[in-house]
């Protein structure tokens, strides 16, 4: 019983996509699992009907504020200047903290829900009776780099899948001539932990996000400008001659075979991928819409960058991780959310490159009934303290408490799922872990979260460690 | 729910009552009757009980005594927990445990089978007898677990090859192709017959060097009739360097090597390169493996003053550790907690291959590893921290300290002279001030806005020069600007300075190579505040579109004062402000001399320069001037060579075990020890007295290394089993626990482990043992009805056919296009750009130069890195440990490998090879055959070479090149 029962590698070979999958022990050992229960991974196959087909997660990393973004906290209006009870004397990531800091900006009710919003992003607030708010995430780290690799990996440590190597080892492909999982990076560079973010960790390479952004096109993508199409096509043929001969000669490799079909994939992405990214056969309208022409160059950047995202998405990339903003340049808040000093100037810069594109993404993916089967996500690493930190007037970092929020398939809009305690500084109402918004999202995708592993140095691993709860109050 | 409204419940009830008759019927039927006496008790409850109790809940309700309940003893079980008494002895019905399994709410996952209830309820109506002893949760295998008897904690067996009926004669001399034998006869299989010696050579060769056999190699191998010729090839390849480079990068992932300190700062290691060398070094030298052990924990004490047994240690400090730096104490400790971590995962799973990290937080959920082994090992390397030391000789330490002492002292001398004249001159100072005070008439400079207005004037340019900065009035750079406005003069007065309007603005800024904006000069006009130009210079010049009547100049680095008086807002103090038309002729219109000073520093600095005298400036000039040169002199004297290899300081105990993995609740106390699931085999320690730091690690290298200690010998012969085959006799490597594989041979297994030791731990004797075998050099081709027994040759009908590793498939193209680079050891180089900018930016290179043409294990292999083809071909990011290389396909190999330049220029250069190599009549027959003996160590068919040939004419050689860089037959072996 405990023996691992080796399978029959033609069983699960039996066709290109399997194939390619590789042929690791990670999958020997996780396919005798997913056989026994009559679940293929990359086949398109669910465990149960799914909401969602498709996902984008917006990440914007740095630990955007929760009480300055998402969570109103009238009690830092009636208690700012005054310290944080029981807390007079918090230490925390950067130093001391000082009093409790109210919000720069005023909220006020948007929406039909009249949910209370921050009026730094007035075009974000048009969307809020569709999102549902999770107000009481926690992480289990204070510092950027594990916590950005956390919310995307379930993991701190580095050298784990993210969610979309996840979803694409779990569903495969959708569009063989694209990737199916793309990293759209900011232009002001990686997030913090860099490539480890978009990682296909143990599962095998081909599960990596390709990455890709409206500046950057896929790596090795184009011919060599020194070898014509014509050169190309005739060595493209000699190579499938001799590959095949040389296959020929090797029954029972199914490896060749596969590598055979991999340089057609190859070929087909070559001629699609440039495709996607030509955003200028969109209508003046739609660019105006986003933004991509605005005099803020940040913003202008971003912009192309979402519309990138619903062109892949439309198109059927599986999973799009979008970035706002990057890695920490030890000028804080600068080249991301991370507001230590100066929250006010700080996010007056961010907010604005943040809310016009990313608001018409989400106008968009409604419009056109994308976002009847597209999940979306917006994320962040952690949350942000209630008190100013000594001798400044910006704030900390807070895993004790934040807000990330979904939008799409399957989830509730208008919903406010959990809250942080009177001044945000700890999730004191329904308490969500990155494991439990995970072990949702998967539930969304059609994936028991308990039931998706993969054999790794001496235990099955999950996206949602040996954790996760879903949390069905927001879904519909 | 308590266990009243439960059975109040209804339906539950009638259930209840249906299954308790059930079980009591199948009770009767199934479960052996013993009578009363006390022996039959013992024995019903070892063999029948103890198997329920162990295997299903002492998981929670033993040490972790959830619900309070701890079943481990009689007292306890009567106890009970927070639901009250478990067990009434003689009375099932009234006990709470007999209840719960019978509701099927206990186990809570996978309730018990109707036989294990009637045995609960059997031993319960006898009244529940329990041995004196607590029960060991490990103290036996059981289906969901493993116990102290698992198949790998026990001793190496010394079982005799066997010797099964029908072995050919060939396959009856090496004991191993006896023992592989035994094993296909069992499942009726035949071996396959011998591997061409074509094939064999290019196995071979790949195998021990990682590199391709030359055709003349080849050639030779293929016409050599003496009948040893193969053990020739075998001797002389694994006498030749390259072994080392080949089986030391195996080594390299086995023991997560990286070069790079991962997380979110990911700063590259430059130093970490000689232990690279040195495992290369150990292997070409066949070092005894229990002594690379005791070295790789312990290099320090074994070695002291040797660097070539000192660099050994940064085995401990080579994985990845957060060096973010963290004020929240919790968080610290959690930190340095994950780093301890680390390092005990890499060397249980190493050496023992076990995964003892997995008994973090609880005791191992499928391997008989408590906790207290966890802390145990974390007490071992409680004074090991990353970084680098000063590792050399005694003398080398020695020469360089008298290099260094003359010139030391020269500094010493020259600074207290400084020191006297500046003392000097700020004593004259103070007089001075009266005086000059008198001139600061404007108010001080602000970070929130500086104005400055004057007399209209015509100018293109304005300059700003910068001569204090508020942070440090001798400063001349570092300070921030996040807008510089320059005001047109008269009605509707306009800021021409923005760059939407086309100015432009330059000075030295810092650079962040990623996104060259984010510092950047053009921040000061680009019309938007917070975020600064920071400058890196003392001049800012803005340039306008068109000559403009100016009157007004504002510049802040803090506009909204968010920043107070922080670091983040540094600003300008005294300055300059220049204007011209030309950009060459300039007119100084303000500067900072009559404001107030920003701060009492400033003050000082305006005091002392007004009252040095030439002739004191003149001597203060020198001064430093001498100091720079002695400093510079001082500077050139070759360091000491620093390594990555760890620090290690005394660090004094009481250890814990952390409750739940997390170190601010400390449970009972540990000391540094042996693991107790091996305390049958190999000599237990514990060290309760207080050691030096080294002491410990050296103990547990003895213990490793220890002769009855059966896991790191056999550990390690199934580590090179597996590099041989493709898959190890236990298919995973680091794993020999009860989520590992199970050995498919493990007689086999042992056998290999005691040649190890018989050899005294050398593998090369253990290599040549293994690759003359029959088994080894049989054919790779596919048996139809052999794979329908065995489809991946787990029992070894035939050699696993297997595609090769990255590194073997970029040393491969090199070697062929005749480019490969042999020189050894020394810094690696890099195929990315390494940018940093507060935190490193791995950015992989387009084109490489010849610089990159060294063998892949020459590689500095950062963490998080993706490098195209080695990252496309399973390259793994050295996060983790990588016993086990993946073999994966994927069309992002086939884009590398077709457009990347390095294909394009290891094609022209092959090309140029093939011209060169194929003969007088050069002819394109010729070229094809010689490309076809460097890649694929044979000749082509005749339609073969007419297609290859078709393709040159039209294309060139070129083309050819690419595709033989690109095809199947080049990276598969068989």
């Amino acid at each position: 019983m405990s023996q691992p029962t080796w399978i029959n590698r033609r069983d699960f070979l039996g066709d290109v996509y399997t194939a390619l999958a590789g042929i690791g022990l990670g999958s020997l050992l996780s396919h005798r699992a997913a056989a026994a229960q009559s679940w293929t991974p990359g086949r398109n196959q669910t465990h149960f009907p799914a909401k969602a087909k498709r996902v984008l997660q917006v990440f914007c990393p740095g630990a955007a504020s929760h009480m300055d973004l998402w969570e109103h906290k009238p009690g830092l209006d009636k208690m700012h200047g005054k310290p944080l009870p029981g807390e007079e004397n918090l230490v925390s990531f950067q130093g001391k903290n000082g009093t409790l800091m109210k919000s720069p900006w005023p909220f006020k009710p948007a929406g039909e829900s009249g949910k209370m919003f921050t009026t730094m992003l007035p075009h974000m607030s048009r969307h809020v009776d569709d999102i549902a708010f999770i107000h009481s995430m926690t992480s289990k780290t204070n510092t950027h780099g594990p916590g950005c690799v956390f919310m995307n990996t379930g993991h701190a440590t580095e050298g784990f899948p993210s969610a979309g190597a996840w979803t694409g080892y779990a569903l495969g492909s959708a569009n063989e001539n694209l990737p199916t999982y793309v990293a759209i990076p900011d232009i002001r560079g990686e997030p913090p932990n860099g490539k480890a973010n978009w990682s296909n960790g143990f599962l095998p390479a081909r599960h990596q996000a390709m990455m890709m952004s409206a500046q950057q096109p896929i790596r090795n993508l184009q011919l060599p400008s020194s070898v014509t199409k014509a050169e190309e096509s005739a060595s493209r043929e000699l190579l499938q001659f001799l590959n095949k001969r040389h296959a020929d000669s090797h029954p029972g490799q199914s490896e060749l075979r596969a590598r055979i079909s991999a340089y057609e994939l190859a070929a087909r992405m070559q001629l699609s991928a440039p495709e996607v990214s030509n955003l200028a056969s969109e209508p003046a309208s739609v660019h105006k819409l986003y933004g991509t022409g605005d005099e803020n160059p940040l913003k202008a950047a971003y912009a192309r960058n979402c519309l990138l995202a619903r062109r892949l998405l439309e198109r059927g990339v599986r999973y799009v991780n979008l970035y706002c903003a990057s890695r920490a340049s030890g000028v804080d808040g600068l080249l991301n959310w991370d507001a230590h000093k100066t929250l006010k100037p700080d996010y007056e810069r961010h907010c604005p490159v943040f809310d016009q594109p990313t608001a018409a993404l989400l106008t968009d993916l409604k419009q056109s009934g994308l976002l009847e089967d597209t999940l979306v996500l917006w994320t962040t690493e952690f949350g942000r303290m209630p008190t100013h930190q000594e001798g400044t007037t910006g704030r900390d970092h807070n895993p004790d408490g934040f807000t990330c929020w979904m939008m799409g398939a399957g989830v509730k809009g208008g919903t406010s799922y959990g809250a942080t305690d009177e001044f945000g500084r700890r999730a004191e109402e329904n308490v969500a872990t990155v494991w439990d918004f995970y072990a949702t999202v998967l539930k969304l995708l059609g994936f028991d979260h308990t039931r998706l592993t993969w054999y790794h140095n001496g235990l099955d691993r999950r996206l949602t460690d040996v954790h996760g709860h879903v949390i069905d109050a927001i879904l519909t | 729910m308590r266990r009243e409204e439960r059975v109040n419940l209804g339906a539950c009830d009638a259930a209840w009552k249906s299954l308790a008759a059930g079980c009591l019927l199948l009770g009767l039927c199934l479960t052996p009757r013993y009578d009363t006496a006390a022996d039959d008790q013992v024995r019903f409850f070892r063999e029948n009980v103890e198997p329920i109790l162990v295997g299903r809940c002492l998981e929670c309700h033993g040490s972790e005594q959830k619900g309070g309940l701890d079943l481990r003893t009689k007292a306890t079980a009567l106890k009970g927990g927070e639901s009250g008494a478990a067990i009434e002895p003689k009375q099932p019905e009234e006990s709470l445990l007999y209840d719960y399994v019978l509701n099927e709410e206990m186990p809570p996952k996978q309730p018990l089978s109707k036989k294990e209830i009637a045995i609960l309820k059997q031993w319960i109506e006898q009244g529940a007898h329990f041995p004196d002893k607590p029960l060991d949760p490990f103290a036996a295998s059981t289906d969901k677990r493993a116990g102290y008897d698992w198949w790998s904690l026990r001793p190496l067996s010394s079982a005799a090859p066997p010797e099964p009926a029908g072995i050919p004669a060939a396959w009856n001399k090496n004991p191993i192709d006896r023992f592989i034998y035994a094993k296909l006869a069992d499942k009726k299989l035949q071996p396959s017959p011998p591997a061409k010696r074509r094939d064999l050579i290019r196995r071979l060769t790949y195998d021990l060097t990682g590199l391709p056999p030359t055709p003349v190699e080849v050639e030779a191998f293929i016409n050599d009739k003496s009948p040893d010729a193969y053990e020739k090839l075998v001797d002389r390849l694994l006498a030749s360097p390259h072994y080392g480079e080949q089986w030391g990068r195996h080594w390299l992932d086995v023991v997560r090597f990286g070069e790079s300190r991962g997380f979110e700062r990911n700063e590259i290691i430059n130093n970490a390169w000689p232990f690279r060398d040195y495992v290369i070094r150990s292997f070409n030298e066949d070092k005894p493996f229990n002594r690379l052990i005791r070295e790789h924990l312990a290099g320090d004490v074994i070695g002291p003053g040797d660097p070539e047994i000192e660099v050994a240690t940064t085995f401990l400090v080579s994985g990845p550790y957060d060096d973010v730096g963290n004020q929240d104490a919790a968080q610290a400790a959690q930190i340095r907690a994950n780093t301890i971590d680390e390092i005990i995962r890499a060397t249980s799973e190493s050496f023992l291959g076990l995964t003892v990290g997995c008994a973090r937080c609880h005791n191992h959920k499928f391997d008989p590893i408590t906790q207290d082994d966890y802390y145990g090992l974390y007490a071992t390397f409680a004074g090991v921290n990353h970084g680098s030391r000063v590792v050399a000789t005694a003398e080398a330490k020695q020469a360089h300290a008298a290099k260094l002492k003359p010139l030391q002292e020269t500094q010493t001398q020259l600074e207290q002279q400084k020191r006297e004249l500046e003392q000097a001159v700020t004593a004259r100072a103070d007089q001075l001030a009266e005086k000059l005070q008198a001139g600061w008439t404007r108010p001080a400079i602000k970070r929130t806005g500086t104005e400055e207005t004057f007399d209209p004037v015509e100018a293109r340019y304005v300059r700003l020069t910068v001569d204090g900065v508020d942070s440090n009035p001798n400063g001349r750079t570092g300070y921030r600007i996040e807008e510089f406005e320059v005001w047109t003069a008269g009605a509707e007065s306009r800021n021409v300075a923005l760059a939407a309007n086309g100015a432009t603005a330059e000075g030295k800024s810092r650079v962040a190579q990623d996104f060259d904006g984010a510092y950047s000069a053009r921040q000061t006009i680009d019309g938007r505040f917070g975020a600064r130009w920071i400058a890196q210079g003392p001049e800012l010049t803005i340039t306008l579109p068109q000559p403009e009547t100016i009157n007004r100049v504002l510049f802040s680095s803090d506009r909204s004062g968010a920043a107070g008086n922080h670091s983040v807002a540094t600003f300008v103090s005294e300055y300059r402000i220049a204007v011209s038309n030309d950009g060459k002729n300039w007119t100084e219109i303000v500067n900072s001399r009559d404001r107030l000073p920003v701060n009492d520093a400033h003050r000082r600095k305006r005091l002392f320069d007004a009252a040095i005298t030439k002739g004191e400036h003149k001597q203060l000039g020198d001064l430093n001037r001498k100091l720079r040169e002695v400093r510079g002199q001082i500077a050139a004297v070759a360091p000491l060579p620093s390594w990555w290899v760890g620090n290690f300081q005394q660090h004094a105990g009481p250890y814990h075990v952390f409750g739940g993995g997390n170190p601010q609740k400390k449970v009972q106390t540990v000391v540094p020890a042996s693991f107790s699931a091996l305390d049958r085999t190999a000599k237990p320690y514990r060290q309760e007295k207080e050691l030096p730091e080294a002491q410990r690690r050296l103990a547990l290298a003895d213990w490793l290394t220890a002769d009855g200690n059966p896991l790191p010998a056999r550990v390690l012969a199934n580590r090179i089993w597996h590099y041989h085959f493709g898959t190890g006799i236990v298919a995973t490597p680091s794993d020999f626990g009860f989520m590992g594989s199970r050995p498919t041979h493990p007689e086999l297994l042992d056998w290999l482990a005691g040649q190890l030791l018989k050899t005294g731990w050398r593998l090369k004797p253990l290599h040549k043992q293994i690759v003359m075998s029959q088994t080894y050099r049989q054919s790779s081709a596919y048996r139809e009805e052999a794979a329908q027994v065995d489809a991946d040759s787990r029992l070894l009908w035939r050699f696993p056919p297997r595609r090769m590793a990255a590194e073997e498939i970029r040393d491969a193209i090199l070697q062929v296009a005749g480019k490969l680079d042999k020189r050894r050891g020394g810094p690696g180089f890099r195929l990315y750009r390494y940018l940093q900018d507060n935190v490193a930016t791995y950015v992989p290179l387009d084109e490489y130069g010849p610089q990159t043409y060294r063998r892949s294990v020459y590689h500095q292999n950062a963490r998080a890195a993706r490098i195209d083809l080695m990252t496309d071909f399973d390259s793994p990011d050295c996060a983790f440990a990588a016993p086990r290389r993946a073999q994966t396909t994927s069309p992002l190999q086939a884009l590398t490998l077709m457009n990347h330049d390095f294909t394009l220029d290891m094609s022209a250069a092959l090309a140029a090879r093939l011209q060169q190599e194929s003969g007088k009549q050069n002819s394109v027959q010729q070229q094809v055959r010689r490309g076809f003996e460097l890649c694929y160590s044979r000749a082509p068919s005749a339609e073969e070479s007419s297609a290859c040939a078709t393709l040159i004419e039209q294309y060139g050689l070129r083309a050819f090149c690419r595709v033989l860089l690109n095809s199947n037959e080049f990276i598969y072996l068989n």
